[in-house]
């Protein structure tokens, strides 16, 4: 495979300072980028053909475009809140190697005309909020950041934002109303954050491997970084993978990679004695593939072919030894509690899948609740104000879809034990 | 600002061809302009720009592959719109369900039952079962929230609304959204209560019966009563009010939205008054001094007493009048002053004002402002007044204008003003030295005399005095330059007060010529002075008449007179000096000496009881016909919602059967006639 | 309307959500933005929120900075920090615990010391996170120096299962570590050093070869 470009020696001792990143060549892809005019720079994110790695995976140079040029406050975003379930690349990459992802944020900005950022992580990151905010320290004192970079008349002042425990915070306009000061919920589009963001400016936001891959597309080139991967799934990509495999952990991957090599080549597969039942490609809230998926490509198209998304990169693989109703079950405690509340049918469809899959477990639901908690799917997804709604209903519905007639026996078997239990009970 | 120019888009909604403003919401356009209704919870356009939240407008908008919330889409040419595909449908059934889920039905014991909006979008757009099984949330209720409103957490749907008018209407910003998700409520600080001056609003924002009323709570259903659409006296604002009446009372006030009056409005004293209607201690009967107390008499004998005691003063009577006097009324007492008695000294103003020529520069029609301009325009000065004090919706409508970015705020007050935090500039003067600060003002704008000489003598700081100038003229404002129109709109919202008193003409003038320099008489609309009498209807009583004539007494100059035992007669319309009045102990003698004391009341005030020898029963507002003027000119009608009280006669045939009895002659309709002629023809709306 | 709530079978299961069943207590003054001249503030912790504040074009974009400097400095974010906090803001204390009241790392009620998050999302449950969970109650439920939540992903299911220990990331963790980890904290030592997560190397084998 390709040299690995973010993770490339992200285990030298003292990368994190910048005598180290610089004597790896740290910072030369910014005084290149300097060098260049910000239309050309944003030619070339555009020509590198990089898609957003938080999850949605929109082309970063064509989002930079979006933003109206001219002489007005602009904001560049890190969205550093990695709290999609399964996921935690950005976290290795913030704590071992923060530089990266000052210097690429400081490109987008220069290219964007953005003259204020904000790194916003996630609360409970607190060692990674600490490293970044001694890293920005070295950058300002090194002339990185400040008024006038390099000398080349371009300012730039940079602040770590730190969370305070809020899934829905990752969602882009969640994010910036909570960025400034506010209950973290998500904002009407449009308008969009490219042309009224934070404090209504126009606002970049990217997610961190998206920031930190920038350098080195400055660095090579935007055709020799499209070359890496497939076709619409340009270069490398962070993946998490975790859950039933022996050797959990951040892998980087030229996208494109067989599934199967990543769970069972990377990762070392399931325990000894089990196999794969099913796995989530992209965190939580991609829907379900089953074993017979492992040998699709791992790349943006591919999956959304299958039905399902590459999302923030994270695998989760559940072997044989669970039920699909423990999974459904954790997947929709986790979004109804993470719901903001602001919609109707997010705040209360996750709420009552959640009570509905604990019926399920206790023996009280029958068949029928099958039908009506798919129903109840339905009419979540695409009606919600943000896509959190959604991000439950499909893996819960991918999930009732694919293990149907597993849910069913469960449904049976437990109300069968209930009702032992409740006769037993009765004779007792 | 002037107001943006709206161009017409025609799109098409189930098949209709509708023509709307462009950039009006899909809700609001279908609805207003399609007679077609897309069910709504979260969005409310008087609060501000849409939320999305409740998703109950779904719609199917052609080209967009995703159902669309109605209340927050744009309507652009050529857009075709369904709103009863089955798509629709099961959405907008679906959100209805999830909405019940936790709504406890108990609609039976509901307040809103009736007039519930969630009744009737689940009867007109909801799938009519449920299939949620599981048991629902329970919890105490009703709570307090305040004094005033009680709050039911099971039946909220949680629409923000509430918080919504409390964070970005009235920001007082006390009520917040708690915890997250499913377990968001509505509440306050450490269990502060909701008290602001607006609070009230949100029992009537709200689309369920989670926030009731506590004086409204259980005392009629919708199908017992009738609403009577009439208007607030309580302020010069003159809010537009709906009257709920049962039985002969007034059970609640709500509003009757009116843009151009209250923009959808009350404050809580206009909303919770009306409790003081029905209360046992209102006269309802007419009283006559007998023997050092007041007792109750047969009209025949209070007319006839209160005759006689006019007869006998002659021209040596004085009449003060209140600002919750209609101009009928007002119009009635000056004639039989001025005809019947031969008296010119009639006051309608607490403390005294400009003198003809001067008032009726100020008048002048080409340079008043209207409420709506607040809104618009680039600069609003808020001069010598405290609007929510003194017109409170008015205060809203400022901080509108402020919040939506369009409108610089400067406040120039001798004290603190609640709008301070929302202004660019904020001056302070010594209390009564409103005249000498807009001298100041004219000098900092490039009139005459020395700023620093004249802000000393206002006890303003010279530099806050050129702030406010700055604000008015745009000097630091990017948008004047950028489009650099010829003109600037300021309003300047000034206060009575700064006319009262013995520099009365030079405050006049000098605000004249702070007009004249900012350019607010060069007839366009959008600029302008706007002032707010000292009371309910003020201004109509000064376009009436109820005003003493050049030389004779005016409201200081007659308790003065009384007071030297000048004026044997004094008649209080509506007023009791001694609370409403300045200068109390010089109105205690007069009101001692005065052997006839004439009063229409509505209760027995200190200076009623101690001092009125013949006392009428007055009406309330909601037993009222006639008509007013609000502050920025509009003639509006009351309108009576109930019966009077006990023995109560309408006050204007008091008045009438007196001004017979004291030899003037004529029917009362043609003083109504001839009183409605003045102000637009305000009779008959 | 006076009801005793412990008498209504409905209620008896208390509000599962705190605050629901409160009401406002009318004896008390409306809650506005605090005056500064009636409400002291330390000095440091008026500094801290002011540093904060500097960051911003906007000073309320502070809050959630400011709700946290409280909560360092009273251990939750009491009413009297809240209001402080509010007074240096020049917001309503309302607001600033609307906004609180958001984030689950926020304290809206006294609680301990020690903040224990057990993640028991979908990774973590995988490989026990629940046995885990019920070892933190079990052991340190009930003591008051501690706060044992269950928290969504923390995003470290490369150590599943695992808690945040006062901030510090510590797994892969048995249930059989709790105790140690619990008396570790109560000695006021670093919690299981070497689980700890700051100290682990990556996986990916190409990191590793491809250092120079
Ligand atoms: C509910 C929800 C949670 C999200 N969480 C994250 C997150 O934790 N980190 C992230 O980078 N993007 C997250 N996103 C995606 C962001 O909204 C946004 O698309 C992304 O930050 C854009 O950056 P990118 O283009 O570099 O991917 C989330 C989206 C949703 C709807
Ligand atoms: S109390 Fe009423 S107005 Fe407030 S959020 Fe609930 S339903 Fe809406
Ligand atoms: S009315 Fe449109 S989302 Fe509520």
């Amino acid at each position: 495979m390709t040299d690995i470009l973010l993770f490339r020696g992200i285990d030298e001792p003292g990368l994190a300072t910048i005598d180290v990143y610089e004597r790896r060549g740290g910072y030369k892809a910014l005084r290149s980028a300097l060098g260049q005019t910000p239309e050309a720079l944003i030619d070339t994110l555009k020509g590198a053909g990089l898609r957003g790695r938080g999850g949605a995976g929109f082309n970063m140079g064509v989002k930079a475009s979006f933003l109206p040029k001219g002489n007005i406050q602009k904001y560049v975003v890190c969205n550093a809140d990695e709290s999609e379930p399964g996921t935690f690349k950005d976290r290795e990459l913030m704590q071992k190697n923060p530089h990266q992802l000052v210097e690429g944020l400081i490109i987008a900005a220069y290219a964007v005309g953005a003259s204020k950022s904000f790194i916003y992580i996630r609360g409970e990151y607190g060692l990674q909020a600490d490293m970044l905010d001694a890293a920005i320290g070295e950058a300002e004192a090194a002339g990185y950041l400040g008024d006038d970079i390099l000398g080349s008349g371009f300012g730039l002042s940079l602040y770590v934002s730190r969370g305070a425990g809020a899934y829905i915070c990752g969602e882009e306009t969640g994010l910036l109303d909570s960025l400034e000061g506010k209950r973290g919920n998500p904002r009407l589009k449009p308008p969009f954050p490219a042309n009224a963001g934070l404090f209504q400016g126009p606002t970049l936001i990217n997610n961190v491997e998206t920031l930190s891959t920038i350098p080195h597309i400055i660095e090579m080139g935007a055709e020799a970084y499209a070359r890496i991967g497939v076709e619409n799934s340009a270069g490398t990509k962070l993946v998490s993978i975790s859950g039933n495999v022996q050797r959990p952990g951040n892998y980087e991957i030229e996208l494109g990679m067989s599934s199967r090599d990543i769970v069972f080549g990377l990762a070392g597969g399931p325990p000894e004695g089990r196999s794969v039942k099913l796995w989530f490609p992209g965190g939580s809230s991609s829907p379900v593939l089953t074993a017979d998926d492992l040998d699709l490509s791992y790349d943006f198209d591919t999956l959304a072919k299958a039905g399902s998304m590459l999302g923030s990169g994270a695998i989760i693989v559940v072997d044989d030894s669970n039920s699909v109703v423990d999974i459904a079950l954790w997947t929709a405690k986790f979004y109804a509690h993470e719901s903001c509340g602001k919609c109707t049918p997010c705040r209360e469809g996750t709420t009552w899948t959640h009570t509905m899959l604990g019926r399920i477990k206790d023996g009280s639901a029958t068949p029928m609740d099958l039908d009506i908690m798919a129903s109840v799917q339905e009419h979540i997804i695409g009606n919600c104000l943000c896509v959190l709604g959604d991000a439950m209903a499909m893996p819960i519905a991918s999930m009732i879809q694919k293990f149907r007639s597993e849910f069913e026996e469960y449904i049976e078997t437990a109300r069968a034990r209930s009702e032992q239990a409740l006769v037993a009970g009765a004779a007792r | 600002m002037p107001r943006p120019v709206v161009d017409l888009v025609t799109f098409t909604v189930d098949g209709r061809e509708v023509t709307a403003p462009q950039n009006s919401m899909l809700v609001d356009a279908a609805l207003q302009y399609g007679d077609i209704e897309i069910p709504v919870f979260c969005y409310e356009r008087k609060i501000g720009p849409p939320v999305g939240a409740c998703r109950m407008c779904l719609v199917e908008v052609e080209g967009v592959p995703k159902l669309q919330a109605g209340c927050a889409t744009a309507v652009k040419d050529g857009m075709v719109v369904h709103t009863n595909t089955p798509r629709v449908k099961e959405a907008q059934e679906a959100v209805l369900e999830f909405l019940l889920i936790n709504h406890p039905l108990d609609c039976p014991v509901c307040d809103k039952g009736g007039e519930c909006p969630l009744q009737d979008k689940s009867f007109g757009w909801g799938g009519g079962i449920s299939r949620f099984v599981e048991p629902k949330r329970h919890f105490e209720k009703p709570l307090a929230l305040s004094p005033l409103i009680a709050i039911d957490r099971e039946r909220c749907i949680l629409c923000y609304r509430c918080v919504r008018f409390s964070q970005e209407v009235s920001e007082d910003y006390q009520l917040v959204l708690h915890d997250r998700g499913a377990h968001t409520f509505v509440g306050t600080f450490d269990g502060h209560p909701y008290v602001a001056p607006f609070s009230g609003n949100i029992i009537e924002l709200c689309p369920v019966g989670a926030l009731t009323s506590q004086a409204y709570r259980f005392r009629a259903r919708p199908w017992d009563v009738e609403g009577g659409g009439s208007i607030c006296t309580h302020c010069p604002t003159q809010c537009n009010v709906t009257f709920t009446v049962r039985d002969e009372r007034v059970l609640r006030v709500m509003g009757r939205d009116n843009e151009a009056v209250d923009d959808g409005w009350l404050c809580d004293r206009g909303r919770f008054a009306y409790q003081a209607i029905h209360v046992d201690d209102r006269i309802t009967q007419p009283l006559l001094r007998d023997g050092g107390a007041l007792v109750p008499v047969t009209w025949e004998r209070a007319l006839e007493a209160a005759a006689a005691g006019l007869k006998r003063a002659g021209s040596d009577v004085g009449a003060v009048v209140g600002g919750a006097t209609t101009n009928e009324e007002g119009h009635l007492l000056a004639r039989l002053l001025r005809e019947g008695l031969g008296s010119e000294n009639i006051d309608s103003r607490p403390a005294g004002g400009p003198s003809t020529g001067v008032r009726t520069a100020l008048a002048a029609p080409a340079l008043q402002a209207t409420i709506p301009d607040l809104e618009f325009a680039h600069a609003v000065l808020v001069l010598d007044t405290e609007p929510v004090d003194d017109a409170p919706v008015i205060d809203l409508r400022i901080r509108k204008g402020v919040r939506r970015g369009a409108v610089k705020l400067a406040v120039a007050t001798s004290r603190p003003s609640s709008l301070d935090p929302n202004a660019e500039a904020v001056a302070r003067f010594a209390p009564g030295a409103g005249e000498a600060f807009v001298a100041a003002l004219d000098a900092a704008l490039g009139g005459t005399g020395d700023l620093a000489e004249l802000a000393d003598r206002a006890g303003a700081d010279a530099d806050a005095v050129q702030a406010v100038a700055d604000v008015l003229t745009g000097r630091d404002d990017a948008r004047t330059h950028d489009d650099a129109p010829a003109t600037r709109d300021v309003v300047i919202l000034w206060g009575e007060r700064l006319t009262a008193g013995e520099r009365a003409d030079h405050a006049g003038r000098n605000l004249l010529n702070v007009a004249r320099h900012l350019d607010l008489g060069a007839s366009r609309d959008g600029a302008g002075l706007l002032e707010i009498p000292a009371g309910g209807n003020n201004r109509g009583l000064r376009e009436v008449g109820v005003l003493p004539a050049e030389g004779a007494l005016d409201t200081a100059g007659i308790a003065a007179a009384a007071a030297e035992g000048r004026l044997p007669a004094l008649y209080l319309l509506h007023t009791d000096p001694l609370l409403d009045l300045p200068d109390r102990s010089t109105w205690l003698r007069a009101l001692d000496k005065a052997s006839t004391v004439i009063a229409h009341a509505a209760f027995l005030t200190e200076g009623i009881s101690e001092h009125a020898t013949v006392v009428f029963p007055a009406e309330s507002h909601a037993e009222k016909e006639g008509t007013m003027v609000n502050l920025d000119g509009r003639a509006q009608r009351l309108r009576r919602a109930i019966g009077r009280q006990g023995e109560s006669r309408a006050e204007w045939q008091v008045l009438t059967d007196l001004a017979g009895r004291i030899g003037l002659a004529r029917g009362p309709g043609q003083a109504l006639r001839r009183a409605a002629g003045l102000p637009r023809g305000a009779w008959g709306m | 309307m006076t009801i005793d709530p412990s008498s209504v079978a409905r209620y008896a299961g208390g509000s599962r959500i705190p605050g629901w069943d409160d009401s406002a207590d009318l004896e008390k003054d409306p809650a506005v933005v605090p005056d500064p001249a009636t409400t002291p503030v330390p000095d440091d912790l008026r500094a801290e929120i002011e540093a904060e504040m500097a960051k911003y074009p906007e000073p309320e974009a502070a809050t959630i900075a400011a709700l946290k400097a409280v909560q360092r400095r009273y251990g939750w974010c009491s009413p009297e920090g809240v209001v402080q906090a509010a007074c240096v803001l020049q917001l309503t204390p309302g607001d600033l615990v609307g906004v609180g009241s958001f984030y689950d790392m926020l304290n809206m009620r006294p609680a301990g010391r020690n903040a224990i998050y057990v993640c028991t999302n979908i990774s973590c449950s995988l490989c026990g996170a629940h046995d885990l969970f019920a070892a933190f109650q079990e052991h340190a439920g009930d003591d008051h120096d501690f706060q044992v939540k269950s928290f969504e992903c923390l995003g470290a299911c490369d150590i599943a299962p695992m808690a945040s220990v006062n901030g510090q990331y510590v797994g892969p963790l048995d249930p059989a570590d709790v105790p140690t980890l619990l008396q570790q904290l109560r000695d006021g030592q670093e919690p299981l050093p070497e689980k700890q997560l700051a100290r682990r190397p990556s996986a990916d084998p190409n990191a590793r070869g491809s250092a120079s």
